[in-house]
């Protein structure tokens, strides 16, 4: 009984601590292509990534944005936190960055995580936000600003 | 004996199915992609020269081809259709294939909107890109302030320099043509090569953020009734722009200089625009009035500027977008040319991407 009661003690006393290693729910991670060479990225680095300023990976990979369409927390994180734009000034801002031949084209969009995620696969140089609870274990993830979904401060919330 | 309808219904159904089995698509060559931009117009006028002095105006139409041609390699073509009284004019206003060596390093050919200026690069033939119906003057269609088009190679790129994102834009190039208000498209006029160079800032801890400085030099050589003039232009130009819409800031100046190599003349030129701009929070955030003022000043005698003369405007406005590529912008814009009577202009545009 005195063992019963102390292992129910222990299993009870470790509990919180599994909330330190569980990403929180809205927690948006960074997937890539598995060829990129990249394990953590800073956020204002992520965001010339997305926006499309900073076309190449470290490793002399071209980068290939992949975005959510439709009302997807994915998308919002990204116009809301990365972009700083609504909707109509991101279709702007894109036809602006093809039309100044910075670009050649908006990046692709897709309409599940289970597409995203796809592509991030078939595509070398590829990124995409997607909420961590979907992505499964071996896809890989960056950390951005040496942050990890779940951990205190990880900038991409919903 | 029964219809085999629904058995070939099936196998239909089911070849469909297997044809898309559902393959992710990765980067295909070459991806060529169509968009363009068109207006319609309808303005009134006070002016006296004027003849209408009111009417509908069709706008440019602007195609654009671009094709990712390799993962470095890409093309991009623009060609507008214009309107004139007796046929409808075809130009191809930009033709480039460039190489993406990387971040830093990116080498291109072809005909470009000349970088001497931040309007000229950012909107250009883009009506529905930009905030109002006018251009500023030092960058209007046919103008003879800026040589809007550059035919010649570019090297360009951008250096992380700790946060600042240096860029910039080094060229060489035909310069104007014999028609001074274009690009040497097919040939230059002379043996001597325009060149540029432009410097920019983009920093990350204000990304909307951009400023920068360009300089442009070329020898002109103009036919006369009985000689041919040879003229040194140098353009330097500055802008700083804040791109967010609450508020939107555009500012540039540029300074003009031409020399006549046989008599050491010199004329100058000046110009400069400064737009404001703000996205309101009503309406769906779909309003933004603007407002600019703007001022060219210019020498008597220039032998370049044969149309271009003093002038002084203030234009305002509002842009309302009506769905996410369509815009309709109300203006109404004031200006004093050579010190003249000021002339007013309304404007109603409707301008879209497709």
């Amino acid at each position: 009984m005195r063992v019963h009661a102390l292992l129910a003690t222990l299993v009870l006393s470790a509990l919180p601590l599994l909330g330190a290693f569980t990403a929180q729910a809205g927690d948006i991670a960074v997937v890539v292509h598995p060829g990129v060479k990249l394990d953590d990225v800073p956020f204002a680095e992520l965001r010339k990534i997305l926006l499309g300023d900073r076309q190449f990976w470290s490793a002399g990979q071209k980068v290939a944005i992949i975005v959510r369409s439709g009302a997807a927390p994915e998308r919002s994180v990204l116009l809301d936190r990365v972009y700083q734009m609504n909707d109509s000034q991101y279709r702007q801002y894109w036809v602006g960055k093809v039309f100044k031949n910075e670009a050649t084209a908006a990046p692709k969009a897709v309409s599940s995580n289970e597409a995203a995620l796809e592509l991030v696969g078939v595509t070398p140089g590829a990124v995409a936000l997607v909420d961590v609870d979907d992505v499964p274990a071996g896809v890989k993830q960056l950390k951005v600003d040496g942050l990890k979904p779940g951990d205190k401060g990880y900038p991409l919330q919903r | 004996m029964r219809a085999p309808w629904p058995a070939l219904l099936l196998l239909l159904v089911q070849t469909a199915a297997l044809a898309d089995d559902g393959e992710p698509e990765g980067p295909t060559y070459p991806s060529l992609k169509l968009g363009g931009f068109t207006d319609i117009n309808f303005f009134v006028t006070d002016d006296d020269a004027a003849d209408p002095k009111s009417g509908f105006k069709e706008g440019q139409f602007t195609l654009h081809f671009s094709s990712a041609l390799a993962a470095r390699v890409s093309f991009f073509a623009e060609v507008t259709l214009n309107a004139r009284s007796d046929e409808t004019k075809i130009d191809l206003e930009r033709s480039i294939v460039k190489y993406d060596h990387s971040d830093v390093f990116k080498l291109s050919l072809g005909k470009y909107h000349t970088p001497i200026n931040w309007w000229n690069v950012a909107f250009h033939h883009g009506q529905w890109l930009q905030t109002t119906v006018s251009r500023p003057e030092m960058t209007q269609f046919g103008g003879e302030f800026i040589p809007v088009h550059f035919v010649g190679a570019l090297a360009e790129g951008s250096i992380p320099a700790g946060g600042i994102n240096l860029g910039y834009r080094l060229g060489a190039g035909n310069g104007r043509g014999s028609v001074l208000t274009r690009g040497g498209d097919a040939g230059d006029v002379n043996d001597s090569r325009a060149w540029l160079a432009n410097l920019y800032v983009r920093p990350d801890a204000a990304y909307a953020l951009q400023a920068g400085v360009a300089y442009y030099d070329d020898r002109l050589t103009i036919a006369r009734d009985d000689a041919e003039q040879e003229l040194d232009e140098t353009i330097v130009s500055a802008f700083v722009v804040w791109t967010k819409e609450t508020p939107e800031v555009l500012a540039e100046y540029a300074r003009s200089t031409r020399e006549d190599r046989a008599t050491g003349q010199q004329f100058d030129a000046s110009a400069f625009y400064v737009q404001l701009a703000y996205r309101l929070p009503v309406l769906h955030e779909k309003l933004k009035p603007y407002v600019r003022y703007e001022k060219i000043e210019t020498e008597g005698g220039d032998p370049l500027f044969s149309k271009l003369t003093d002038r002084d405007g203030v234009l305002g406005g509002v842009r309302y977008d009506f769905s996410d590529y369509v815009a309709i912008k109300l203006e109404y814009k004031s200006q004093e040319i050579a010190g003249g009577d000021a002339i007013g202009t309304g404007s109603l545009q409707v301008a879209l991407a497709f």
